[in-house]
């Protein structure tokens, strides 16, 4: 067999059913293969759109996502997607075609150095130019995307190496020298961190992505209620502990929720799991939680003390660090047991006191946070929402009331406008069974929505709500705050141009609008009802909508504003 | 700042000295001399870079280097009347 068939028969080796991609000159010899191959094959419009599919499908399915794209510009439309997938560690396994072997470094036709451009934001990377290399170059991909801390791999691979006879030998195990991530957490930190915890007044639960990496969902729930102390989930982990658990304060970080934030700014104890103390979260490094002593659980070495000292790093995959740490604590409490109802009555008076809310718009038009509100009410408590970057990104991540893990998906660490529609579909691909809105932005929809048209040929019916503020709504946000209103290009005049429900239809989708408050629900309950096409809702919503709470970016979580110029009223607190 | 010099055990694979300078460059750390030449093992190159960070810093350094895969080991090389610096800022729990 060539190359291309010892690729295709190492990509079934690793379990791939779906691949997101697009052919081209240098990646060709695949896509014979492929053509009669059992995994399914998705002609996307658009690399990025590939790319972000397959992050969709890896979130939800917590499996790796797999993307293919031909050499030059397919592989370098893949590098927005990949450096997404670094940052939310996702793990991907992208292919490219490059140009044969003897052509590479002389700027040859459609060449690029794709491993050279991916090597800052890829976890790593390959370029194959011996055929008998193929299947072990994929085992090890597959193997490093989804071990460890999970993230992005890319094999690039010579045109000539796809063409070239060789034999199919898959490796029966991998093992890399200098790859040997930690899962088992070290026993002394384990008690250490119990120890910690029992000399605590003032606990919180810090969890971030690694919490759903982990599938560790149960086990947050177990010790929450173990300890007794609030919990807070980032960006990346809205759905790992029910948002209606009387422990869950919110999300923190510079749109979070007063609770959350000012819980974690008190504290005295941070239990952080799979959490990076991103500066979203933190807000001016130097002022956050100045009480606190961290225990920091990652199965990533290098975040211990990146952005925060560690009193007590576990290095480990949460998972068996929190079945580990369980019955330590229990041990622990049982001897030990601080009391914390002073501390739970503080918090819970702040969660009861600041609430999230909005003002509805005094001229009658729709509120934004209302639609996204109404969306989460009215879809099945299952369903999975996949969020663009911006306003309606962070009024999704507020108002959509998470109970199960995997059902929030969004670009947390990069913020790549454009994200929504196709990971949507990934998403889709993964759970067909399921109803998945992607909640994008005017601006963010007019990035990446061709792939409706891959949705709408491939029966991939996805639900999209457009949050029509006719802005680049969070830049407009910030231009209003900071820049004295100068709304220097932010007006994408997107209530005029395009129509979006007609841009819809011609995408195969069905395209719907609404302009009144009283018309999202039916509308929302039109959208539900279709289930054999995409859909699209052009809902057009005030554009003065702002988000709030904010922490200004380089401000202190202390400074944490519940509207403009309004803090929340620290003396009736007793914190 | 001081002066720390680190020797790195690296797969001979081609572009893993990108991979390391790539690595010095974006997390902004800086090098002051890099060498790299051959093992006994023709499969394994030796890498000495000498960094001018602090205990804190070089904690990261070493960490972020270690999650190259084509890092093998990596090992301070230490003046003879000097105790290690990386154990004196967190308590090692890596095994």
């Amino acid at each position: 067999m060539n190359g291309a068939t010892s690729l295709v028969k190492s990509l079934e080796a690793a379990g791939v059913d779906v691949m997101f991609g697009i052919p081209g000159g240098a990646i060709l010899p695949a896509y014979d293969p492929i053509f009669d191959s059992k995994i399914r094959h998705i002609l996307v419009r658009h690399e990025q759109g590939a790319g972000h599919a397959a992050t969709g499908y890896a979130q939800v399915s917590g499996r790796a996502g797999v993307c293919i794209a031909t050499s030059g510009p397919g592989a370098t439309n893949l590098v927005t997607p990949l450096a997404d997938a670094a940052m939310d560690s996702v793990p991907l396994v992208a292919i490219t075609g490059q140009v044969p072997s003897a052509a590479i470094g002389t700027d040859a036709f459609q060449e690029a150095d794709i491993r050279g451009i991916t090597m800052p934001f890829t976890k790593h990377n390959y370029l194959i130019t011996d055929p008998a290399e193929i299947p072990r170059a994929i085992a090890e991909a597959f193997h490093i995307a989804t071990t460890g801390r999970p993230g992005p791999v890319l094999v690039d691979i010579a045109k000539d190496a796809l063409q070239k006879q060789t034999f199919f030998n898959w490796p029966a195990s991998v093992s890399l020298k200098g790859y040997q991530p930690t899962v088992q957490p070290n026993a002394q930190s384990i008690s250490d961190a119990a120890a910690l915890i029992t000399q605590s007044h003032r606990p919180v639960f810090y969890v971030g992505g690694g919490i759903m990496k982990a599938n560790a969902s149960k086990e947050l729930r177990e010790i929450a209620e173990l300890l007794g102390a609030p919990v807070v989930t980032t960006l990346m982990a809205l759905g790992s502990f029910p948002h209606s658990h009387p422990l869950h304060m919110g999300m923190p970080g510079m749109h979070g929720s007063v609770a959350a934030v000012t819980t974690l700014q008190k504290a005295d104890l941070l239990i952080t799991l799979g959490a990076r103390f991103d500066d979203r979260v933190t807000g001016k490094l130097s002022t956050f939680a100045v009480n606190a002593k961290v225990i920091h659980c990652d199965i990533d070495p290098a975040e211990i003390g990146k952005n925060r000292f560690a009193d007590v790093p576990v290095i480990g995959d949460l998972k068996h660090t929190l079945i580990a740490l369980i019955p330590a604590l229990k041990a622990a409490l049982a001897k030990d047991r601080p009391d914390l109802s002073t501390w739970l009555r503080q918090v819970n008076n702040l969660k009861s006191t600041y609430p999230l809310g909005y003002d509805k718009p005094s001229d009658g038009s729709t509120s934004p946070q209302y639609v996204i509100e109404r969306i989460g009410k009215l879809s099945a408590p299952d369903s999975i929402y996949v969020a663009g970057v911006g306003q309606h990104q962070m009024w999704a991540a507020q108002f959509v009331p998470y109970e199960l893990p995997r059902t929030w998906l969004n670009s947390g660490g990069l913020g790549t406008m454009g994200y929504s529609v196709p990971a949507a579909m990934g998403a889709k691909v993964a759970a067909p069974d399921t109803t998945v809105w992607s909640i994008d932005g005017d601006g963010c929809f007019q990035m990446t929505n061709q792939e409706l048209v891959t949705c709408a040929l491939n029966n991939i019916p996805i639900k999209v709500a457009i949050i029509n503020n006719e802005s680049l709504g969070m830049v407009r946000q910030w231009q209003t705050l900071f820049y004295e209103g100068r709304y220097s290009n932010t007006n994408l005049e997107s209530k005029r141009v395009p129509d979006f429900p007609k841009l819809a239809d011609a995408m195969g989708c069905v395209g719907l609008s609404c302009d009144r408050p009283e018309d999202v629900d039916k509308t929302i309950e039109k959208a539900l009802s279709i289930n054999d096409q995409p859909v699209v809702v052009d809902f057009r919503v005030h554009r003065d909508a702002m988000v709030w709470p904010m922490v200004a970016a380089g401000t202190s979580n202390d400074d944490i504003m519940i509207a403009r110029e309004m803090a929340p009223d620290w003396d009736s607190q007793e914190l | 700042m001081s002066k720390h010099i680190l020797e790195v055990l690296v797969e001979n694979s081609p572009g893993v000295l990108a991979r390391v300078a790539g690595l010095f460059s974006r997390r902004a750390y800086n090098i002051d001399a890099l060498t790299v030449g051959p093992t006994k093992d023709p499969a394994i190159s030796k890498m000495q870079i000498d960094v001018d960070v602090e205990g804190h810093a070089l904690e990261q350094v070493i960490s972020q280097l270690d999650k190259l895969i084509n890092v093998i080991s990596i090992k301070e090389i230490l003046p003879t009347n000097v105790k290690p610096a990386s154990t004196d800022t967190q308590p090692d729990y890596q095994n």
